[in-house]
């Protein structure tokens, strides 16, 4: 049942449901419309090589309404329209499902068009990984990373680990629960084993709960149900500044202004640094001009006020790496993950 | 405390507030009408309406989407069998039945009434008891989640009606279906036959408008149009026996949603549930529920509506949502530059009194709009059943449609249709399947992460105090009716020609007499 | 929508073919005398379910077990139980007698059609061989609807309601497929029309307005109001 060895027929197309096929025909249907107006790859490229996007800008959002994609796509699309940026409209279109591989799909059968971007973060690294999706990073774009934010290693405030080599010392010595947000491989278990794992502890004998999302987690830790938990450093800041909770440290390479008083796992000589990161993705095939237009409008983007405002009141840390630094990071990542996975005997 | 709650009311009846109630409110109505379109959707939409306002207005505004859309839902569940927020899936269990026996009007203003009575239990709730209730909800661990999900359950041994058999197979398959997905604990994936499209399993109301909303229509054109609810209208208005019947159900129903609700781990749908079977095994007259009682929609409307205010405790308190639409709220909060948290009450009182206020106000509105607008509303049943057929299923479709984009889940609500209307016609009770469908998924899962956390041994089940209280009242609860389903089947075996004496004990007993002349 | 309708409506003539009714008569021939349609007996039902059980069982002991942390309950645990124990439900159905569907429910069940008490019409099944009587009683009335096949209020054209139903389910299919190709709107319209019109509906004017009106408010209403985009098909907006 499980295709962790052979994912999908792995020829891009045969794996599209009968629905996706339709849409497909459909699309080849208004294709002529659109086309005629527009040019072979839409878009208009003038003489000294630069593009510009001639129809509406499509952000896919490859989960439902509300998530971090979700917000992502609409917060990067309501400030190209209200800054001015774009002259076109840019529309959101959610694509729930599959961690995202229904999304990817949808994105990759649109290969070549400059007008669909998606958001995307570390699950399009971890889910090909699964084997649950046909599709990884390097079947689409990068066009840019735009911000970051880092996990934190929570326990109560009243708990008699004070550092994260307590935790450590307490995990190999199978006194502790650590809850997470997600399950097994995914992201809180792969920055927990990670960084375990960078201490010299034993990653695979961590006990680690997966719970639906940072908060339940949390929420656990506080009821005294696990002994420890790992969330995003954005989803545990009110409940650290009120004192409740007490991060043992936090994976950034630099210690976070937000969270002054929180060690860097570094600071504490463990050579860790985890990001969750969030970005920008077209599918593949781009044009060089059409990759150059939306690296500028993503860039220009993050300086303007409203953005900066916006991401940090949702716990961002600007991040902006462009196409090439930006694919290049992915790779990186994913063997590192590649890593972790296999310590842990995931992979 | 009074005079915070004072210094709320304050805050929450500046005519800008007020307008805000009252958009929120009005929005939250027509989009749980809808079916399927949820306040899910609605508030993460919503979101950049709330940019620049003021975030105590936005957050009060978004809120009453949120608790009216809970409102509005009941209104589809019980003219249409189409549950519009999957927390009132319950009501339609006997609002839809009351609506076809003519009383519409009844139903639906029991269904306010309840509503009602349910925030303001709520909001008391929330004034009275808001900090201290923090602690209450982290108390609940996977292995308390666990218990509370086995309580339920229990429930479809009293939820089966006349076949027990038939109403296990039921929960079974609703089991089933829950578990079909990538399995949160371990990522396996399950029952998805390699289909992406199922690998975060299979929405609950798409599973209910099926099974419920489609059956329903392929029903009444199996039987050529007869069955549906009926055209006329009996007046919404509630005489004081009828009252007085329903005001305990509502009452208890409301504390305990409330309470349940408070719970990040269980919301507005299992606390309708939770309050439903409750209902159902403590009444005198319960055979009856799932057959028209006013008391089978007075309790979940109450408990849905009492769990709606309370899911705001570990949202404000703790900063924990409880529910889809909770998390959503939490992210607009964050994006208005609110950290919710333990320090809200200290920090940002006006916002969390304000907020509270409104709710109060915002449930009074709900209800005086509402009543008025129940003819206008119950003239739906006039419709010509030829023009409602197709439109009950243009609605179905848009609203599972609104939520997953995709033809997919289009194609689940058809065959969840067709095996609802083979359950129907087969007596196969659909009720069970829904609980097993939303309780058994979250059981499971708490028993796993309770046994992770316990290293294997089952004994934490019974030996943490609260989680063995619940296992001891599901089995307590289960007692009266398998005494009850054994003694019937026996006394049905000895004595079949008792049926024509049993017929004489009167209508509530209906299910005793099928019993008695099955066997 | 029209109140006026209404009269008519339930109590309309249920059954345009066959004039005088011919109750039931193509339709009541399989299961036990007055069995409803689609209604199985017992040991039917519970062979197939044994059958779905057996399968269910398969596709869970396929479910590999999770070796690379140490779980205390496996994936597999609870889908293998629940097959068992549907398996064993299944056994006790097939031994359970199959409730015969006495003509003591089917009349309250036609008054019902009239808007009288359906009283055990809730959730829990509704009654059984309701179709039986009902034709008979109102027959006369379609013989006065002109030709054979639009008596108002009727629903369907055709003899067996089973067919009617497979129709049904297949103009839904029909829906679901062209709802991407042919957007939102058209597919919708197409929907609306065509079905009321089969359904019966002969004010033509209204049926159109209908069919063109609701597409186009709920397709307004999403993409506008709320952000959520429908597909729109070959229409321009």
């Amino acid at each position: 049942m499980r295709r962790i060895t052979s994912p999908f027929p792995s020829r891009p197309g045969t794996g599209l449901t009968r629905a996706r096929a339709l849409r497909l025909a459909a699309a080849a249907a208004v294709l002529p419309l659109a086309v005629a107006a527009c040019g072979e790859s839409g878009g208009t490229t003038d003489a000294d090589g630069a593009w510009e996007p001639n129809r509406p800008i499509e952000i896919t959002a490859p989960a439902a309404t509300g998530g971090g994609w979700d917000t992502l796509a609409r917060t990067s699309a309501r400030l190209l329209e209200s800054e001015g940026l774009v002259d076109q409209s840019v529309q959101v279109v959610n694509k729930p499902g599959a961690g995202g591989a229904i999304g990817w799909a949808y994105v990759a059968g649109r290969e070549a068009d400059p007008h669909t971007l998606f958001v995307t973060s570390p699950p399009i690294i971890l889910v090909p990984m699964a084997g649950d999706s046909e599709y990884d990073h390097e079947d689409f774009t990068p066009i840019a990373r735009l911000a970051t934010d880092y996990m934190v290693y929570l326990v109560p405030a009243d708990s008699e680990m004070e550092t994260f080599d307590d935790l450590v010392e307490t995990v190999d010595a199978g006194g502790a629960n650590i809850g997470g947000g997600s399950g097994p491989g995914s992201m809180d278990h792969v920055a927990l084993a990670g960084a375990v794992n960078a201490a010299g502890g034993d990653a695979a004998g961590i006990s680690y709960v997966p719970f639906d999302g940072g908060g339940e987690a949390m929420t656990a830790l506080l009821g005294g149900h696990v002994d420890a938990a790992v969330a995003g450093a954005s989803e545990a800041a009110g409940m650290l500044e009120a004192g409740e909770l007490r991060a043992l440290a936090i994976s950034s390479p630099e210690p976070v202004a937000a969270y002054p008083d929180v060690p860097t796992l570094l600071d504490q000589d463990v050579d860790f640094t985890f990001d969750i990161w969030r970005g920008v993705m077209a599918p593949a095939g781009l044009e060089e001009a059409q990759v150059a237009y939306y690296e500028d409008l993503f860039a220009e983007l993050m300086e303007t006020e409203a953005w900066q405002r916006e991401s940090a009141s949702l716990g961002w840390t600007d991040a902006y790496q462009n196409s090439d630094d930006f694919g290049a990071f992915l790779d990186e990542r994913r063997s590192e993950f590649t890593e972790i996975l296999t310590e842990v005997g995931l992979q | 405390m009074l005079d915070q709650l004072v210094q709320g009311f304050a805050v929450a009846v500046t005519p800008q507030n007020l307008l805000f109630v009252l958009i929120g409110v009005l929005a939250g109505t027509v989009i749980g009408i809808l079916p399927g379109l949820g306040p899910m959707s609605a508030i993460a939409l919503m979101i950049p309406i709330a940019y620049g306002m003021d975030p105590t207005s936005a957050i009060i505004m978004l809120a009453g989407v949120y608790y009216g859309a809970i409102f509005g839902g009941s209104t589809s569940s019980i003219l249409l069998n189409a549950p519009g927020v999957a927390g009132t899936v319950a009501t339609s269990f006997d609002g839809y039945p009351m609506a076809r026996q003519g009383k519409a009007g009844k139903a639906l203003a029991i269904a306010a009434l309840s509503s009602f009575t349910g925030g303001t239990i709520g909001v008391v709730g929330l004034m009275m008891i808001a900090p201290s209730l923090a602690s209450f909800a982290v108390s609940f661990g996977p292995t308390e989640y666990f218990a509370l999900m086995v309580l339920g359950l229990t429930a479809v041994v009293s939820l089966a009606g006349r076949d027990l058999v038939k109403g296990l197979v039921s929960a079974v398959v609703g089991v089933m279906v829950a578990l079909v997905g990538i399995d949160s604990q371990t990522a396996i994936t399950r029952f998805t036959f390699d289909l992406p499209e199922l690998f975060e399993g299979v929405e609950f109301l798409i599973v209910a408008l099926g099974v419920f909303a489609l059956a329903e229509v392929l029903v009444m054109l199996n039987r050529r149009g007869r069955g549906g609810a009926r055209g006329g209208v009996t007046s919404l208005r509630l005489s004081g026996r009828e009252l007085a019947r329903i005001t305990p159900p509502t009452l208890r129903s409301g504390v305990l949603g409330f309470f349940t609700g408070v719970l990040p781990g269980a919301g507005a749908t299992v606390a309708s549930f939770l309050s439903y079977s409750t209902e159902k095994r403590i009444a005198k007259d319960g055979a009856t529920f799932g057959r028209g009682n006013p008391k089978g929609v007075a309790a979940p409307e109450s408990a849905n509506n009492a769990a709606a205010v309370g899911s705001f405790v570990p949202l404000m308190t703790l900063g924990v949502p409880g529910s889809g639409t909770t998390a959503i709220l939490l992210g607009a909060l964050l994006v208005l530059g609110v950290q919710p948290g333990p320090l809200m009450l200290t920090d940002n009182p006006d916002m969390f009194w304000g907020l509270v206020a409104s709710m109060y106000i915002g449930s009074a509105v709900l209800l005086v709009l509402n009543l008025p607008l129940i003819p206008v509303f119950a003239k739906v049943l006039k419709t010509p059943k030829a023009v409602l057929i197709p439109l009950v299923v243009v609605f179905c479709v848009v609203g599972v449609y609104g939520l997953s984009f995709s033809v997919f889940d289009l194609g689940l609500l058809t065959a969840f249709g067709v095996v609802g209307f083979l359950m129907r016609q087969n007596d196969f009770p659909a009720a069970p399947m829904i609980l097993g469908l939303i309780l058994g998924g979250l059981m499971e899962k708490s028993m796993r992460q309770a046994l992770q956390i316990s290293g294997g041994d089952w004994s934490v089940f019974v030996t943490e105090p609260i989680s063995a209280a619940l296992v001891a009242l599901a089995v307590l609860s289960m007692v009266p009716s398998l005494v009850r389903a054994v003694r019937e089947r026996v006394a049905g075996r000895s004595a079949a020609g008792v049926a024509a004496a049993s017929a004489g004990r009167g209508a509530e007993e209906d299910s005793d007499r099928a019993e008695s002349l099955r066997s | 929508m029209t109140p006026r309708e209404s009269g008519s409506e339930g109590a309309a003539p249920l059954r345009p073919l066959g004039g005088s009714g011919a109750p039931g008569a193509p339709v009541r021939s399989e299961g036990s005398g007055n069995r409803r349609t689609f209604g199985f007996s017992n040991r039917t039902v519970a062979v197939a379910l044994a059958v779905f059980a057996l399968g269910y069982l398969v596709l869970a002991f396929q479910v590999p077990e999770y070796t690379a942390v140490n779980v205390p309950v496996q994936p597999g645990t609870l889908p293998r139980w629940l097959g068992a124990v549907l398996l064993v439900l299944a056994v006790l159905l097939f031994f359970q007698r199959t409730p015969d569907a006495t003509d003591d429910e089917a009349a309250p069940e036609d008054e019902a059609a009239d808007g009288g008490t359906a009283p055990r019409d809730g959730s829990d099944g509704d009654g059984p061989g309701a179709e039986d009587g009902g034709p008979a009683a109102t027959g006369k009335g379609a013989a006065s609807a002109p030709g054979c096949a639009t008596g108002t209020g009727a629903l369907g054209r055709l003899r067996d309601p089973r067919l009617e139903v497979a129709l049904f389910v297949a103009a839904l299919i029909v829906y679901v497929a062209l709802f991407e190709p042919l957007g939102f709107i058209l597919s919708t319209a197409l929907y609306l029309g065509s079905t009321t019109v089969y359904l019966g509906y002969r004010r033509h004017v209204a049926t159109a307005a209908v069919a063109v009106g609701v597409p186009l408010v709920l397709y307004l209403a999403m993409s506008e109001g709320l952000g959520v985009v429908l597909p729109s098909g070959p229409l321009p907006f």
